[in-house]
């Protein structure tokens, strides 16, 4: 055969591209716990639909490097989660630590383009040391390599991106990881600027990895993780459940899914749940739980912004959003992170075609110096101006408390589709006792105050609010599965088949 | 295993101290109760572990960020 030797060479190349950063590298990472980037697409996709792009990729600035860069460190191309197309991009921290370079960024444009332009997710599996040196150094290096895609970290919300943090995640990793709508993150990971040895040699400040950017800072501090996970797995698991709730671009409604057996079965305790003195707080996401199709709450940011909860989840086997005030925390009142968190949500939401239901239980904003320091009121305005955004189908539950300028952010009057209350709902312009305060002028104990107290409290019963048709329904706290399945029905989009304007598109990722 | 700082979430008065050095507590647990806007608001634990302080008396003053206990888990 005349192409034998050619056959033969391809082959080899294809051996030595598959083999990474070589055996020995692959062997101390499996001695460490870790996948290497060819397991991890093994678990992410449906088996056998991997197809590569740029599987013979190599340096594109230094052709004598071509034998230690196989496939540049980043491992692109198509697949399947669950039957459904996606691209990825997955780093092979074992070649250059999976540093970007030309030939790398060329294959990233090229999966954000090609899902942009045929409407699939884009999955990003980051672990990686950053730029690649000396390839970005000097100005001819700079002008080369960076800046020369200006579409590179546009984020139009045309598809979902979701990423991954694994080890070191410097650099492309950590961009992507704050540019994607879901981003979970392994312990252990670092997401930052820089690493803590330039950090140390620039500004003469020793730091760790982990309080520079490990994951409690991003759980908790910055909110740029949605979830954190112990095990690779369990982000990987994450990103496949994450895209179940969602469609596979922003002109489609998201897909449907069986209602699990149990589903609402706890509904005739759910307003067990709630404890009958006011003062007293309770975890509104055991309401939640109760209320939406069995095991479908996927939670955002869960350590981030606690007084609110923002989670994915399914009602009736549809995808929806849930928007709740958790009075476990701050007793339910909405400070900057919550609010924050909760914009992020609705941007999420309403670019994907996934309706919003809203539960309600705060005093409302958060008050006080440290409240105002973080900036409160432009987060709260963030807010007040992404519900008046919205355009998926929105629902709005009074559970117990809805005070103030929140009362209007929770989907008050007119900022939701249909306002229903429990009988429990209260609702005024602030919280009674102070309320007595100052309309009264009487504190506790003072001659009075009791009387005035209780009448304040009866202005703020449901009843007010029915009656002018400020809620269209109250309900039996019961049937509040069944209410919001028939009118999330209702409230479809049916003139653009599910689809809405999507008019927070290119809201920041982050703010 | 690391020492863990719980701090309370909102400025306000504790009502209650529900854990003292050396007891065993898991993530979700509240260590202390606040009163504040006329709620009892708990100050949980995220993580389990073991109670090494508690660093506040019912009826002090506390403030938001404040460490009300330190555990380690």
């Amino acid at each position: 055969m005349a192409f034998e030797a050619l056959l033969a060479e391809y082959e080899a190349r294809r051996a030595k591209a598959l083999a990474g950063g070589g055996a020995e590298k692959y062997a101390k990472r499996k001695a460490a716990g870790m996948w290497n980037a060819r397991e991890r697409i093994a678990y992410l996709t449906d088996e056998g639909s991997f197809i590569e792009s740029g599987l013979f990729g190599s340096s594109g600035v230094y052709p004598e490097q071509a034998d230690e860069t196989p496939t540049d460190g980043k491992l692109a191309g198509f697949a399947k989660i669950n039957g459904r197309d996606i691209c990825l991009v997955v780093n092979d921290f074992t070649v250059k630590g999976a540093s970007t370079s030309a030939t790398n960024s060329k294959k990233i444009a090229h999966m954000k383009r090609t899902a942009t332009e045929r409407g699939m997710p884009l999955v990003l599996i980051g672990e990686s040391t950053g730029a690649r040196l000396p390839d970005a150094m000097g100005s001819r290096g700079m002008g080369l390599l960076l800046g020369n895609d200006n579409t590179q970290f546009r984020r139009t919300r045309e598809i979902p991106m979701a990423a991954a943090a694994f080890g070191p995640s410097f650099g492309s990793s950590t961009w992507l990881m704050c540019q994607s709508d879901f981003a979970v993150m392994q312990k252990g990971a670092t997401m930052a600027v820089s690493s803590p040895r330039l950090v140390s040699m620039a500004l003469g400040e020793k730091v760790d990895a982990e309080d520079l950017g490990g994951w409690r800072l991003h759980a908790e501090i910055t909110g740029l993780a949605d979830q954190v996970v112990d095990r690779e797995e369990e982000a990987l698991d994450a990103i496949k459940k994450f895209l179940s709730y969602l469609p596979s671009h922003h002109m489609e409604a998201p897909p449907d899914a069986p209602v699990p057996a149990g589903s609402g079965a706890e509904m005739d305790k759910v307003f067990d749940l709630l404890p009958e003195s006011r003062t007293q707080v309770y975890d509104m996401k055991r309401i939640i739980r109760c209320i939406v199709d069995k095991d479908t709450l996927f939670e955002m940011k869960p350590r981030f912004g606690k007084s609110a909860v923002t989670a994915l989840a399914r009602l009736g086997g549809k995808s929806v959003g849930i928007v709740a005030n958790n009075p476990l925390h701050r007793g339910g009142a909405l400070d900057a992170d919550a609010c924050r968190k909760i914009v992020d949500f609705l941007v999420l939401c309403d670019s994907f075609n996934v309706p919003i239901v809203m539960l309600v239980d705060t005093p409302g904003f958060q008050i006080g110096t440290e409240a105002e320091k973080a900036g409160a009121p432009g987060k709260i305005m963030n807010f007040m101006n992404a519900v008046t955004l919205l355009t998926v189908p929105r629902l709005s539950v009074i559970v117990r408390k809805s005070y103030g300028r929140a009362y209007v952010c929770m989907g008050g009057g007119r900022h939701s589709d249909e306002v229903a209350a429990w009988p429990t709902a209260e609702v005024s312009f602030m919280s009674p006792e102070f309320a007595t305060r100052i309309v009264h002028g009487v504190g506790p104990g003072e001659p009075g105050f009791e009387q005035a107290f209780a009448d304040i409290c009866k202005d703020s019963d449901v009843w007010g609010l029915a009656a002018v048709y400020a809620a269209q329904a109250v309900i039996r706290p019961h049937e509040t599965r069944d209410y919001l399945i028939r009118m999330l029905d209702v409230y479809r989009l049916r003139i653009t088949k599910g689809v809405g304007q999507h008019l927070m598109r290119t809201w920041p990722t982050s703010y | 295993m690391a020492k863990i700082e719980i701090k309370s979430e909102i400025t306000g008065t504790v009502w209650q101290v529900k854990a003292q050095p050396g007891d065993r507590v898991e993530a979700g647990d509240a260590l202390v109760v606040i009163e504040s806007m006329k709620m009892e608001i708990p100050v949980l634990t995220e993580d389990g572990g073991t109670v090494l302080e508690i660093r506040v008396k019912e009826k002090d003053p506390v403030a938001e960020g404040q460490v009300v206990a330190v555990i380690e888990g």
